[in-house]
C-alpha cells in the first residue's frame, strides 16, 4: 500500500528571519515548535515524536536529545538527521515514515540557527571528519566557491548567459517585497545583478543565497485521518522521493546533472502526478544555478532550457511555473531550505503573501552537501 | 598530540589519515600517486578504505603521470575563508588526470582569467607543509603544460 496522501503538515511554526540578537539557536527552536503546535490546534501533550536538525554552528549528534529535555518531551519516536540542504524534506519524510508504520502519532520537525548574529556555522572538516576535507587547503571554503565548478561547466556546455542567472533572483527577489519575513525586500533588477560583484566566477553575490540567517522553522506530521481534526486545512504528502550522487564533483558527470531526477521521478510517481500538474515549486536556491539544473532534472525543462524558460519570466506569478514565493533563500533567508518547505505549506493553505490561485499542488525540493543528496516533496490539498 | 583543536576542527590544511597516507608520502617525493583497486583495475582519488566500483580492499597506490585537463574551474574573487585573504584572486580547478580521477587544486603560473575549461595542466608540488599531527607534506598544484 502506498504512503501517498496518508501524512499530512498541519502545523507551521516560524520565527523572525534575519537577524534575531540576543537569542540563542534552542530559543528560536522552541519558539518555532511552540507556534507549530498551536497552529495546528494541538498541544504539547499530544506530541510524541521529534524530529531534529542540529544548528550548524554546533554540529551536534544527539541534538534532538537536547532539545527535547529542554521542551520536556516524552517521546515513541526520535531523530536527529544531517544530509545537508535535503534534510528539510527528508525529516518530514522520516515523520510521515515512522506516523505510517504507528511509531508514534504526532511529530514534531524542527531546525533553527543563530548564524547571523550568534556563532557562526561550522563546516569542512566538523562536519565531514578528519581527511575528508582536504580540498580546503587549495582555497575550496564556502558554499560559492564549491557550487561555481557546477555553475561554469554549465554555462560552458548550454551556453547558459549571464541573464539567465539573474532571472532567478530577480524573480524570486519580486515574490519576497510582499514577504515581511523576508531578508532582502527591496525590487532587484536585472541591471542590479550584472552589476553586483563576483565572489566565485561565474557567481556573482546575487547568485548566491543569503550566507547567514538568525532564525527557525517548525512543522508539525500527523496522520490523515487526524489531520481533519486540525485547525488549519490539511496539507497532504502526496509524494516523496530522495536520491543522492555521493561522489559528487569527483564524477564528471555530476556537475550538471543531479540526482533530483531520480528523487523526483520516484516522488511524482508515488503522488500520480506529472509536470504539468504542478501549480508551484519551492526549488533549494542555494545558488541560482542549482534552481536552473535542478528545474531541468525534473523535467519541466529539457538539458540546457531552463535559463531561457528562467529568462521568459516563467518563475513568477502569473509564469508557467511560480517558484520560491517567499523569495527563498536567495532573498528571505538562509534556514537550508526549511523556510522554502514552510512556503510549501502556505501556498497550499493559500496563505502565501504571493499567492498562486487555486494552487493544489505545490514541489518542494532540497538540495544538500554541494550536488550530493537530494530531496523532493509533493504536497496537496488532498 | 595536534598542533591546536582548532586547526584539526576548522583549519584548512589536510589532515593525513590512514587511507590517504599514501599519497601524502608521494607528495614528499614529488609523486602524484592514485589508488588503484589490485582486483578490477578502477583508479581514484581521494584514496579510501575499499575501491568505490567492486569494494574490494585489495588497493595499492601507482604513480601518476601528473597530467591532465582542467574540466571546470572557478575564479575565487572573495576570501570566504580568512586563511585565503592574501590569495584572492585564485583559481580552484578540478583537474581530470590523464588516468581519469578528477582532483581538486589550484591551477597557476598564469593569469586567473586565462585560464579554460579544457586546458592541459602538469602538476608541481608546493613548499613543505606540516598538518595538524605533525605529519609533512606538499600540496600538489598545477600549471599549463607549455608549447
Amino acid at each position: 500500500m502506498s504512503i501517498s496522501g496518508k501524512t499530512a503538515l498541519v502545523g507551521v511554526g516560524v520565527t523572525a528571519f534575519g537577524k534575531v540578537p540576543g537569542r540563542s539557536a534552542w530559543s528560536l527552536q522552541t519558539e518555532a515548535v511552540r507556534k507549530a503546535i498551536e497552529d495546528a490546534g494541538l498541544t504539547k501533550d499530544d506530541v510524541d515524536a521529534l524530529l531534529t536538525e542540529s544548528q550548524f554552528s554546533e554540529p551536534l549528534l544527539l541534538h534532538g536529545h537536547a532539545l527535547g529535555r529542554m521542551l520536556g518531551l516524552k517521546t515513541n519516536f526520535l531523530s536527529s538527521m544531517s544530509i545537508g540542504g535535503a534534510t528539510a524534506g527528508a525529516i518530514v519524510q522520516q515523520a510521515a515514515m515512522a506516523i505510517d508504520a504507528g511509531l508514534c502519532e504526532v511529530a514534531v520537525c524542527v531546525y533553527g540557527e543563530t548564524a547571523k548574529t550568534g556563532l557562526p556555522m561550522l563546516f569542512g572538516k566538523a562536519q565531514m571528519g578528519r581527511g575528508q576535507a582536504d580540498d580546503m587547503a587549495f582555497g575550496m571554503a564556502g558554499g560559492p566557491v564549491m557550487e561555481a565548478r557546477s555553475a561554469m561547466r554549465y554555462k560552458h556546455e548550454y551556453g547558459v548567459t549571464d541573464e539567465m542567472f539573474g532571472a532567478v533572483p530577480v524573480a524570486f527577489r519580486e515574490h519576497a517585497t510582499r514577504n515581511p519575513n523576508a531578508t532582502y525586500r527591496d525590487p532587484l533588477t536585472m541591471e542590479d545583478y550584472l552589476a553586483a560583484r563576483m565572489v566565485a566566477e561565474p557567481l556573482r553575490v546575487l547568485d548566491c543565497c543569503i550566507g547567514a540567517s538568525d532564525g527557525a522553522v517548525a512543522l508539525v506530521v500527523t496522520s490523515a485521518e487526524r489531520a481533519r481534526d486540525c485547525a488549519k486545512p490539511p496539507v497532504f504528502i502526496a509524494g516523496m522521493g530522495q536520491g543522492a550522487n555521493l561522489d559528487g564533483l569527483k564524477d564528471p558527470t555530476h556537475y550538471t546533472r543531479f540526482a533530483g531526477a531520480r528523487s523526483s521521478e520516484r516522488a511524482f510517481r508515488m503522488a500520480g502526478i506529472a509536470t504539468e500538474d504542478v501549480d508551484v515549486a519551492q526549488w533549494y536556491d542555494c545558488f541560482t544555478s542549482t534552481v536552473l539544473i535542478t528545474i531541468e532534472d525534473y523535467g519541466f525543462c529539457k538539458r540546457g532550457e531552463a535559463g531561457p524558460f528562467a529568462l521568459e519570466g516563467n518563475l513568477g506569478l502569473g509564469g508557467k511555473l511560480p517558484s520560491n514565493t517567499n523569495g527563498g533563500m536567495l532573498s528571505e533567508a538562509n534556514l537550508t531550505g526549511w523556510n522554502n518547505l514552510a512556503e510549501g505549506v502556505r501556498q497550499i493553505r493559500g496563505e502565501s503573501t504571493s499567492q498562486v490561485d487555486g494552487a493544489e499542488v505545490c514541489v518542494v525540493s532540497g538540495h544538500g552537501g554541494f550536488q550530493v543528496a537530494h530531496s523532493t516533496l509533493v504536497l496537496t490539498t488532498g | 598530540m595536534p598542533h591546536t583543536l582548532t586547526e584539526l576542527v576548522a583549519g584548512i590544511t589536510p589532515t593525513v589519515i590512514d587511507e590517504t597516507r599514501p599519497f601524502w608520502e608521494g607528495t614528499l617525493a614529488s609523486e602524484l600517486r592514485v589508488q588503484v583497486c589490485a582486483a578490477c583495475g578502477a583508479k581514484q582519488l581521494p584514496g579510501g578504505p575499499c575501491c568505490t566500483s567492486c569494494w574490494s580492499q585489495d588497493l595499492r597506490w601507482e604513480r601518476a603521470s601528473g597530467r591532465g585537463t582542467v574540466f571546470s574551474f572557478t575564479i575565487v574573487r572573495h576570501p570566504f575563508h580568512p586563511s585565503f585573504a592574501e590569495q584572492v584572486p585564485y583559481v580552484v580547478a578540478d583537474v581530470q588526470l590523464d588516468e581519469g580521477p578528477i582532483f581538486t587544486s589550484n591551477v597557476t603560473d598564469l593569469g586567473v582569467e586565462e585560464v579554460t575549461i579544457g586546458m592541459p595542466v602538469e602538476v608541481w608540488f608546493d613548499n613543505e607543509i606540516e598538518d595538524a599531527f605533525h605529519t609533512k607534506l606538499r600540496l600538489p598544484k598545477f600549471r599549463p603544460i607549455k608549447g
